[in-house]
């Protein structure tokens, strides 16, 4: 088995001290973002980048994937306790945990969400480990048409088809798509929207944009719209083990909730929102085949509605990182900014990635068992500690996230223009919010939009400008019509139906 | 019946203002030689021309009575306090006015100061000892420790 040696020599990488240290550090910081509301995975790898250009990219990017999978274990302590989901796809586990931690059944709750991420990690990380090399393989022959088909999914999956409106996640990814184009473009080398100013001609940075959308926009929401609401929390009474009747409860819904998680977020569709919501619908519904008084319990703290959507939202985050490392697609915001942590570095994720830092993707993959099980002790024993984090009380948590997010913009290149910059981003994050615009698009297009703007131009070149070629090619071909399906089918099965009915 | 949201209608404004600037900006983009259809002046053009295209669309949502699937009186009840907000704005412009001449350390307690001042903070005492101590340390480990520069400004010497 080729891929057992791959993933022993991926071990030898992430278990020699030094990653085992960027590991731990990684996860425990990821669980206190997720756990802290008004900050995220995404902001808080966006910080950091400035201060690890020059470390060792393995190290770096194994901190950076623990932060990324250690804040959805701590969000859904947040969810639980408080009952202010961080993301919408805790929406789930908010409901249900919450409702359990009123009933004096935090402990459970906060258990089987711990493990059932746990699960989903590890079963998640295998399937990767198996998945990734057939997906590489097949990656290899892609040619620049494909990769601008695939990147052309992942745009309209990730504004189109999540989401409220068809119409504001087009708006959110078309702003970022024109916050990427500002700068030297870098095949001609021609200056855009650079009007002399010299920070722009470097491009935005991404650690802007995401820093002011997402900590400072949340900031201005939080003060100037929900200032006066009070939030009450929830204390953890008893024993936070489960009972045996838990445990018999949880294991098929953790199992249940990683076979839905996974592919939706291992196609280049993204989003764990689907995937835990389906989750929680299948449990309830199969509770009520089996057992009346169980069923009954759903929207009043039933303990499968925590333990499957949890493993669904966090198989899914996980299967985010097979598009992000095979092909170099990411599908959500914090994917978008770990792609743009690899390109610090001068990588570019994908097949290439395997065959010529085989040793960095591989400890990256072996770094994700190591972390989950570092997690499950984290967030168990230590659960008490994390509680802590959340009596922060909101004037100083959120001065404390000001101060950190200035820090990290205006240290990245010693200019007080990008503070500027970082206002009018989270002036503008604070509009999208109150508006109901997603954000996430505007990462996702700020990143990937240059990149698919240089693969167009690469595929045209080819076909010397004929651009027939994305469609006669039959991968690429195949990949824009599933694209027009999902983005217009819904629409067009709606009419069709609705004129049926009528 | 039908009525108009200022806010909503305000922002398919500003969607159609973008729009418009990175299309008309695209025309002053040198077009580069040996690019066979696309140079550098075509995406931005097409970047341009979609959002104006979907501020007609959000705008026509706001005609037939406010952005879909918006809960827009969700987002009313909660009335908008702009004495927070100038606090926050305060706040972030003075940490760019100072950051270089005043130095991270006094920027940094005077955005937390106006941060809890938003948040209608009274614990004056206990919120300069935080922000001196955290902004302190903040430093201490950001430029001793990770290499970040961060300007000492007034303070140097001191430090």
């Amino acid at each position: 088995m080729e891929v057992w040696t791959l993933l022993m020599q991926g071990f030898s990488v992430a278990l020699t001290p030094q990653n085992l240290l960027w590991c731990l550090v990684g996860v425990t910081f990821g669980t206190a973002v997720g756990v802290l509301p008004g900050i995220g995975p995404a902001v808080a790898i966006a910080l950091l980048l400035p201060v690890t250009s020059k470390l060792d990219p393995s190290g770096a990017l194994i901190m950076f994937a623990g932060i990324y999978y250690g804040a959805m274990y701590g969000g859904s302590t947040t969810s639980i306790l408080l009952n202010t989901p961080g993301e919408s796809a805790t929406i789930v586990t908010a409901m249900e945990g919450n409702q359990m931690a009123k009933r004096g059944r935090a402990g459970p709750a906060l258990c089987t969400a711990a493990i059932g991420s746990f699960v989903a990690g590890i079963i998640t990380t295998a399937l990767i480990t198996v998945l990734a090399p057939q997906i590489v393989e097949i990656a290899i022959k892609f040619g620049p048409q494909e990769y601008f088909a695939l990147m052309i999914l992942a745009f309209m999956t990730v504004s189109a088809v999540l989401g409220d409106s068809v119409v504001r996640g087009l708006t959110a990814l078309f702003i970022g798509l024109a916050i990427g184009v500002v700068g030297i473009e870098n095949q001609s080398g021609q200056a855009r929207y650079v009007f002399g100013i010299p920070q722009l001609a470097d491009g935005i940075e991404v650690v802007t944009i995401a820093v002011g959308l997402f900590a400072v926009g949340e900031t201005f929401y939080n003060a100037s719209k929900l200032g006066k609401v009070e939030e009450s929390m929830l204390s953890i009474k008893g024993s936070i083990m489960m009972s045996a009747a838990d445990w018999k409860r949880s294991w098929a819904p953790w199992l249940r909730g990683t076979a839905i998680g996974f592919p939706f977020g291992a196609m280049p569709a993204g989003g764990a929102e689907i995937p835990t919501f389906l989750s929680y619908a299948i449990e309830k519904k199969l509770a009520g085949q089996r057992n009346a008084a169980n069923a009954d319990e759903f929207g009043k703290g039933a303990i499968e509605g925590v333990a499957g959507p949890e493993a669904a939202n966090n198989a899914s985050a996980n299967g985010v990182m097979v598009p992000l490392l095979t092909l170099g697609l990411p599908t959500s915001a914090t994917a978008a900014i770990l792609l743009a942590a690899f390109q610090q570095y001068g990588l570019q994720p994908g097949p290439l990635l395997f065959e010529t830092n085989a040793p960095l993707v591989w400890g990256l993959i072996a770094s994700f068992f190591i972390g989950n099980v570092m997690l499950v002790i984290l967030n168990l024993p230590m659960v008490g500690l994390w509680v802590k984090l959340l009596k922060i009380p909101k004037p100083q948590l959120y001065a404390g996230i000001l101060v950190f997010a200035t820090m990290g913009v205006y240290g990245m290149r010693q200019s007080a223009f990008d503070v500027f910059l970082l206002y009018a981003v989270g002036l503008m994050g604070f509009v999208m919010r109150r508006y109901g615009f997603p954000t996430a698009p505007v990462i996702v297009g700020m990143i990937l939009g240059p990149l698919a703007e240089e693969q167009m131009r690469r595929s045209l070149a080819l076909s010397q400008g004929d651009p027939m070629t994305f469609i006669s090619r039959p991968i690429s071909g195949t990949i824009l019509v599933v694209t027009a399906l999902i983005v217009f089918g819904p629409w067009v099965w709606r009419k069709f139906f609705a004129s049926k009915s009528k | 019946m039908k009525t108009i949201i200022a806010g909503q209608l305000a922002v398919a404004f500003g969607v159609l203002a973008i729009g418009l600037f990175f299309f008309v900006g695209s025309f002053w983009i040198p077009d580069a030689a040996g690019y066979s259809t696309v140079g550098p002046k075509q995406v931005p053009r097409v970047v341009g021309a979609g959002l104006m295209l979907l501020s007609l669309l959000l705008a026509w949502e706001v005609w037939r009575g406010g952005f879909r699937q918006h809960d827009e009186d969700a987002e009313a009840a909660l009335p908008m306090d702009w004495r927070a907000f100038a606090w926050l704005s305060a706040g972030l412009i003075v940490y760019g006015l100072t950051i270089e001449r005043g130095g991270f350390i006094i920027a940094s307690v005077l955005l937390f100061l106006a941060t809890t001042r938003a948040f209608y903070s009274t614990r004056w005492l206990l919120n300069l000892c935080v922000a001196i101590l955290l902004s302190a340390i903040v430093f201490a480990i950001f430029k001793f420790g990770l290499g970040l520069n961060l300007p000492e400004g007034v303070l140097q010497g001191v430090l």
